[in-house]
């Protein structure tokens, strides 16, 4: 431990979390909200596309988000240890494939306690190369989803190959986890095929949302506020955070960097492997090759967008998600629609921006606004690819936006080597 | 650092190249024994419950009716044209003549791409290539199927048993290859009914590499939405996608058409009900006719088109759901055979 490093702490590693609190109060962020969906509901009632806040929207959307969200979560765990995780794509395809195979011959909650532990293996894996060789993390961890990818179709080729349904590259069906519903939420049904402004809008959400939960599902959601609590109202978690922000400081004060960065690293994994389960025994109930399709990537683009922090990262993963479950449904008209909504949104940002007399910010964001309403009058569908792209594109969007604002843990991605 | 990513690299080909290489041992002394044949598998290989394992039907009775050695080689996903091309070559060299490549993965660019090289490095093999009619050499015969003859068929299917006047198409990837089995369906089902909505859907997109095909969470998704929609059947030409549909179809209480081999069949025992039929594409008369082709000396090189006449393409009745409406089927058939109707292979939007 050199006196320097001591002596000059990176910036913010005094405050752990210094924007907590100051910028969205709960009352400012729960008005957000509302707006937001007062305006989904005027542009879902102005254009007819009622696919914005049917159930079933809901739902799907949901369903998207949750692997992704659940690999950002993974990401964030092992960034605020400072380690870059990009294996989370191998760590969700670890996971799909144990929790089918566990699934299949001792019942879906095996499966799910596999998928975490074949997650958890290959974060470990990352933390042994990372941690304790010191191998560069962004090397680690595509050598890792490249592995992932060998171990699996070597695995399924001598447990699935010959079992009914079976074969190199898929699983036999596997048993679905229990589902849940909200009692008296269905009966909301008739009230969102009337269509009318906000209240069906409502209903639509309240009924995606509620009924026909996964089991999983539930607890991915609890995830997001147990994730913070735990890393930023416990010791461990600020122990935790410390070998992400300042790991010389942390262990002058006492803390094991290692061991604390090899939590971090297996939880990331573990989550990432629970997100494998949600895919292969949720979402669909079978395991299949290349099912995971760069979940993993757009977990990390979600934990970007949402500023290191979980519930930024929640917001990230349901925006990609709900995207990503309109297209899909089917409705080059919903997400047309979407455009509409995002000008508004512009527009409304702009204004805001204008009042408190931003000008120039203001004035883009209300030159942007007008140039997608333009777009929405001037077009009937967006390309398919153009839908596909979004979670990217918003990422590189929020990058260069709010670069000033997003505060990646000081010393993420560094190599650290004990005393040195 | 970079050698452990080569060497990881390396392990992985290994291992599954080692892995995936299965010799058949022939049947013993049969007198043919100089014939080999190679067989390359497109990415989800034997089991795919699809394309691939029609193939290998295909294969088995090669091997059976015609009693013949055969080799049988497994793509891997993400893998390069290159890995394709020493697939092939590793099959010509060994002697291996006629070899077949299943899959337009195979193509790639008509000039240097693995299937066009290979026949290029190995000039006395002769060479097949499933679903791809761009590549062009002496030695190669380009196997494609009227794909969209047979999705007419189930498409005037969807629409006879259809109640809503609505009806769903999912494809695995927005490619050519796929928009014919949709133009077909689209036409089949407007041959029954005029004024009937078909509502067509892609998973995925070249750019993202055609994940669509391997993803039962985005088919099922899909397909949520297209029977949220209204509609009450939804065809899928979607690979490992289409149990999704089959899954979304069961939860809904509506009908699914199947795609490639018969997938009732194939399918787990809950799904079946929801199967109204299968488009079927016989790529296992295809290799075998091939096969047998070249064997008597009648190989032709350049395309060979496998269509209703050929028993190339065609519909399943497993299940018992198209009982009622068979003759009317049947009668389509018999005049897409005589060139009564004559079927698109390009959606009309393009």
């Amino acid at each position: 431990m050199t006196a320097d490093a001591v002596l000059t702490p990176t910036p913010g590693a005094s405050a752990p979390a210094p924007t907590r609190g100051r910028r969205f109060s709960l009352p400012v962020l729960l008005l957000a909200i509302a707006g937001a969906l007062v305006a989904l509901a005027a542009v879902r009632t102005l254009t007819g596309a009622n696919d914005l806040t049917s159930n079933g929207a809901v739902r799907a959307a949901l369903q998207s988000a949750i692997p992704i969200g659940l690999a950002g979560l993974g990401g964030l765990w092992a960034e605020r240890a400072g380690v870059v995780n990009i294996g989370l794509e191998g760590q969700l395809i670890f996971g799909t494939w144990f929790g089918a195979w566990a699934g299949y011959h001792w019942g879906p909650w095996v499966g799910v306690l596999a998928a975490i532990a074949g997650g958890a293996l290959g974060g470990l894996l990352h933390a042994l190369a990372t941690v304790t060789f010191g191998v560069d993390h962004i090397v680690s961890g595509v050598a890792i989803t490249i592995l992932a990818g060998g171990v699996a179709r070597y695995l399924s080729q001598l447990a699935f190959k010959g079992l009914p349904g079976g074969g190199v590259t898929q699983s036999p069906p596997v048993p679905e986890l229990p589902r849940w519903s909200v009692p008296g939420v269905s009966s909301l049904d008739g009230l969102e095929r009337k269509h009318w402004f906000l209240l069906s809008d409502l209903a639509g959400i309240l009924r995606g949302a509620l009924t026909e939960v996964s089991a999983l599902t539930v607890i991915a959601a609890l995830l997001v506020p147990l994730t913070f609590w735990v890393l930023w109202r416990t010791p461990f978690g600020l122990r935790l955070r410390s070998c992400g922000e300042n790991p010389k400081a942390a262990e002058s004060l006492g803390v094991n960097v290692y061991r604390y960065k090899y939590y971090g690293v297996v939880i990331s994994g573990a989550l990432a492997g629970l997100g494998g389960a949600f895919l292969s025994m949720v979402a669909s109930t079978i395991y299949r090759e290349g099912q995971t399709g760069g979940r993993g990537y757009i977990g990390l683009a979600a934990m970007i967008f949402g500023n290191w922090r979980p519930g930024g990262l929640a917001s990230g993963a349901l925006l990609f998600g709900y995207t990503d479950a309109l297209q899909l449904r089917g409705g080059s008209k919903s997400v047309h629609a979407l455009l509409l909504f995002l000008a508004l949104l512009l527009l409304a940002v702009g204004v805001w921006q204008l009042v408190r007399r931003r000008l120039a910010v203001g004035a883009i964001a209300v030159v942007v606004a007008l140039l997608v309403g333009v777009w929405y009058a001037t077009t009937d569908s967006i390309p398919g690819e153009f839908v596909q792209a979004a979670p990217h594109i918003t990422t590189l969007v929020v990058l260069a936006l709010a670069s000033q604002r997003l505060r990646m843990p000081a010393a993420d991605g560094q190599r650290y080597r004990r005393g040195g | 650092m970079k050698v452990l990513v080569i060497v990881g690299v390396a392990a992985v080909a290994l291992g599954t190249a080692a892995c995936g290489g299965k010799s058949s041992g022939g049947n013993s002394d049969g007198g043919k024994k100089t014939v080999k044949v190679g067989l390359a598998y497109d990415i989800g290989g034997r089991g795919d419950k699809s394309f691939n394992d029609a193939a290998a039907a295909g294969l088995e009775r090669v091997k059976k009716d015609l009693n013949l050695d055969v080799k049988e080689l497994e793509a891997n996903k993400d893998e390069t044209d290159n890995d394709k091309l020493s697939r092939l070559k590793l099959l010509c060299t060994s002697g291996y003549n006629p070899v077949i490549a299943v899959g337009f993965a195979y193509a790639g660019d008509k000039d240097t791409g693995p299937i066009a090289s290979a026949a290029k490095a190995c000039p006395n093999t002769k060479f097949a290539i499933i679903d791809d009619a761009s590549v062009k050499a002496p030695n190669l015969a380009n196997l494609t199927f009227a794909e969209e003859q047979g999705s007419f068929l189930v498409g005037a299917a969807a629409a006879l048993k259809s109640k809503t006047g609505k009806v769903g198409f999912i494809g695995g990837c927005q490619v050519d290859l796929i928009k014919k089995f949709e133009a077909g369906y689209v036409a089949g089902a407007k041959a029954v009914k005029a004024d009937i909505q078909v509502e067509p859907n892609y998973l995925s997109t070249v750019a993202d590499k055609c994940s669509g095909f391997n993803d039962p969470a985005k088919g099922q998704t899909a397909a949520e939405g297209m029977f949220d929609q209204g509609a009450d059947v939804v065809y899928q030409a979607a690979g490992g996608s289409g149990t999704g549909v089959f899954k979304a179809a069961k939860a809904k209480g509506k009908l699914a058409i199947g795609v490639d081999s018969d997938q009732y069949e194939t399918s787990a025992p809950e799904l079946k009900d929801v199967i109204l039929t299968s488009m079927l594409k016989r790529v296992d008369n295809a290799v075998f006719q091939f096969v047998k082709d070249e064997g008597e000396g009648k190989f032709t090189a350049g395309e060979t088109v496998f269509d209703l006449k050929a028993d190339g393409v065609g519909y399943s009745t497993s299940g018992g759901k198209l009982d009622d409406i068979k003759s009317k089927l049947d009668e389509y058939k018999q005049q897409i055979i005589d060139g009564k109707i004559t079927v698109p292979s390009k959606p009309a939007n393009g």
